[in-house]
């Protein structure tokens, strides 16, 4: 097995899902070979630190990404590195580029795996609700890595492989990136808040966030917070929501009501101290995450709970 | 300007999920579906364009009979015609297998514009866009939550994560793979589902369009060999009893924790 690492920059830095790569290659075995886009130096450090022998890709035109530049960078270092794997983060960037390589390889692509064992992929599926275990049988195989499914590697005293140029002819960029910027932040600020309370899809209308959901936050001092279906119904702005593509949150207690637990949604809240859910498939992803749970309506149980907690407060 | 907007068909969010017989995906038998939740935000895109002006909607769809259920929906939110790839054939096929089907639509409607959405629902592989993308030339964008029409191509910002944003500029034609909440979708209006029942659906096979051999389980590179209920980790303690018993349980812990 002849695996490529397809390693990421972040403002500046390599990615720590970049050395997570590395362990799942290790998972794999076989021998590692990586590609570093957009920065020589930061070549050279991940050569340093586990990456192995590291293609660089420094055409300025490779500083941001951009679809055509990647995928033309990618393509030329499987053919320069003869490698049969080619592992990448499932990030925007990864989840962008990766499945059109493996169209333009013909390989069989695997997308957002977390674990492999004998040649078997492991990828959640239906939302979290199910995993499928899947194989390819191409003679190549792209797989996109779940970001946090395995520990980093971080070999500091590797001594490190030796840093390559990749030959490259860039095609014409159809795609060109502008510039970044944050989305426009609202004056809600959940990471201060020792208590969230969360309403996901099953609070059934925006009428009952008022209604059931604050009220419970409000009895326990804390912030009302949502999972992405809520913002997107535009139940309630975009600064409540938590998940990967809102805010990541740690409060003492997180309450997650009638929210599934699909992983964008856990991985802004599972760093809490701790978590209850109420739910009412006791099937739910969420209870795995939860210390403490409820299978029930939470039309019955929320609104009973915040009389408690308010005649609790006296 | 011609769009084209891919469908999928995909178990209700709210479905119970059981494995079927041979343990490589779910039991379809009795249970509802509806148009996988990223591509109606990907359908109204493209009626935002035809309202704006002039443009032809065509929705795609591969997938059983029961798929002309969605494909009447979108037609009612006023799509102009529906193209249905029917066959049992393409059971079993990978993303690769189904980007290679939509890409033989499409080269037959020659789309100015494709529209899909980021995931599915089931499948969650966020693989078939970018695919299709390549076997079409086409440069894409995925997690899209902006379009703008702008000279002869589209500016567009893409989600990244933590809720920034990235500024692309993207050359026409091109495929735009919709991230949820883009928008906000329409209803089919009464009128919109009367319209609809004289819009065209156009039933196709595999060998019509020429894919018999790219398409199915014997063409895919991957296969599934089993689905099943993730792992059980340190799972929630459950509260059980009656409201009352539960809420004091609930209670009692929240005093623990010393946030009471
Ligand atoms: C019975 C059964 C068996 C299967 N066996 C396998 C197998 O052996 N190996 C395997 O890899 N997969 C298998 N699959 C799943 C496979 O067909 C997936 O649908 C395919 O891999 C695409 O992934 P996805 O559906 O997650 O789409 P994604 O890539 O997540 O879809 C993104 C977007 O692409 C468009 N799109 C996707 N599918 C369609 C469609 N059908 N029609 C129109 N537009 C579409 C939509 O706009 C959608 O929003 C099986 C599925 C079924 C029902
Ligand atoms: C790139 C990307 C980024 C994303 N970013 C985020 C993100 O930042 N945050 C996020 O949350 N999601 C995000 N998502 C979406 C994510 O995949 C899920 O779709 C979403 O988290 C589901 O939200 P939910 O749990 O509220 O809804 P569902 O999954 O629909 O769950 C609703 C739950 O409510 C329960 N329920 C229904 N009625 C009741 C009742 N009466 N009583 C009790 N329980 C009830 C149901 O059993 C179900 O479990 C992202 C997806 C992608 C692809």
């Amino acid at each position: 097995m002849s695996l490529l690492v397809v390693a990421e920059i972040q403002q500046g830095a390599i990615r720590e899902a970049s050395y997570e790569l590395l362990a799942f290659a290790a998972r794999i075995g076989g021998e590692v070979s990586s590609l570093v886009i957009g920065d020589a130096a930061l070549a050279s450090e991940f050569a340093k630190r586990g990456g192995g022998s590291t293609w660089s890709a420094s055409d300025a035109a490779l500083a941001n990404y951009n679809v055509d530049g990647y995928a033309a960078a990618i393509l030329a270092a499987v053919e320069a590195s003869g490698a049969d794997t080619v592992l990448i983060s499932n990030t925007p960037v990864g989840w962008d580029v990766a499945p059109r390589v493996a169209a333009a390889l013909d390989a069989g692509f695997v997308s957002d795996a977390f674990d492999v064992q004998d040649g078997r992929y492991r990828r959640r599926v239906f939302n979290g609700k199910l995993d499928a275990w899947v194989r390819s049988s191409a003679a190549k195989t792209v797989v996109s890595v779940q970001p946090g499914a395995l520990p980093a590697i971080d070999n500091q005293n590797e001594g490190g492989g030796e840093v390559k140029e990749l030959a490259l002819e860039l095609p014409k960029l159809r795609a060109r990136f502008l510039e970044t910027r944050e989305s426009d932040a609202g004056g809600v600020d959940l990471s201060q808040a020792d208590v969230i309370v969360s309403g996901g899809r099953g609070v059934g209308d925006p009428e009952k966030f008022p209604e059931v959901i604050q009220p419970l936050a409000e009895a326990l001092g804390g912030a009302m917070g949502a999972s992405r279906p809520v913002v997107d119904a535009g139940w309630l702005p975009h600064e409540y929501q938590v998940g990967s593509s809102g805010q990541v949150v740690t409060p003492k207690l997180y309450i997650a009501i009638g929210i599934s637990g699909a992983i964008q949604h856990l991985v802004g809240m599972k760093g809490s101290n701790y978590i209850i859910a109420i739910n009412k498939d006791p099937d739910a992803p969420i209870f795995e995450v939860a210390q403490l749970g409820v299978v029930g309506d939470l039309f019955e149980i929320v609104p009973a709970l915040t009389s408690a907690v308010t005649a609790a407060r006296g | 300007m011609k769009i084209l907007v891919c469908l999928k068909q995909v178990p209700h969010q709210d479905a119970r999920l059981d494995v079927n017989g041979d343990g490589t995906w779910i039991r379809e038998e009795g249970i509802k579906f509806e148009i996988n939740s990223y591509d109606t935000f990907a359908l109204e895109e493209a009626l935002r364009v035809k309202d704006a002006g002039e443009a032809e909607v065509v929705v795609a769809s591969i997938g059983p009979e029961r798929v002309s259920q969605a494909l009447r929906t979108a037609l009612g939110m006023g799509a102009d015609r529906a193209v249905h790839l029917k066959d049992d054939a393409l059971a079993g096929s990978d993303a690769l297998g189904i980007a290679q089907a939509l890409a033989a639509i499409a080269r037959e409607e020659q789309p100015d514009l494709v529209f899909t959405g980021l995931m599915s629902d089931d499948g969650n592989a966020s693989s078939v866009p970018p695919m299709l993308a390549h076997l079409l030339d086409m440069p894409h964008a995925t997690a899209v939550v902006k379009t703008e029409h702008k000279d002869a191509g589209l500016r567009i910002e893409r989600e990244l994560e933590g809720g920034a944003l990235e500024l692309v500029e993207i050359d026409l034609p091109c495929l735009i793979a919709v991230q949820s909440g883009i928008n906000q979708v329409r209803y089919a209006s009464l009128k919109g589902i009367m319209a609809a029942k004289k819009k065209p659906i156009a039933a196709k096979t595999a060998a019509d369009l020429g894919v018999a051999e790219l398409v199915g389980a014997a063409a895919a590179k991957v296969a599934i060999e089993k689905i099943e209920p993730p792992p059980k980790g340190d799972r929630a303690e459950i509260l059980e009893g009656t409201t009352d018993e539960i809420v004091a349980g609930l209670l009692g812990k929240i005093k623990e924790l010393g946030l009471l």
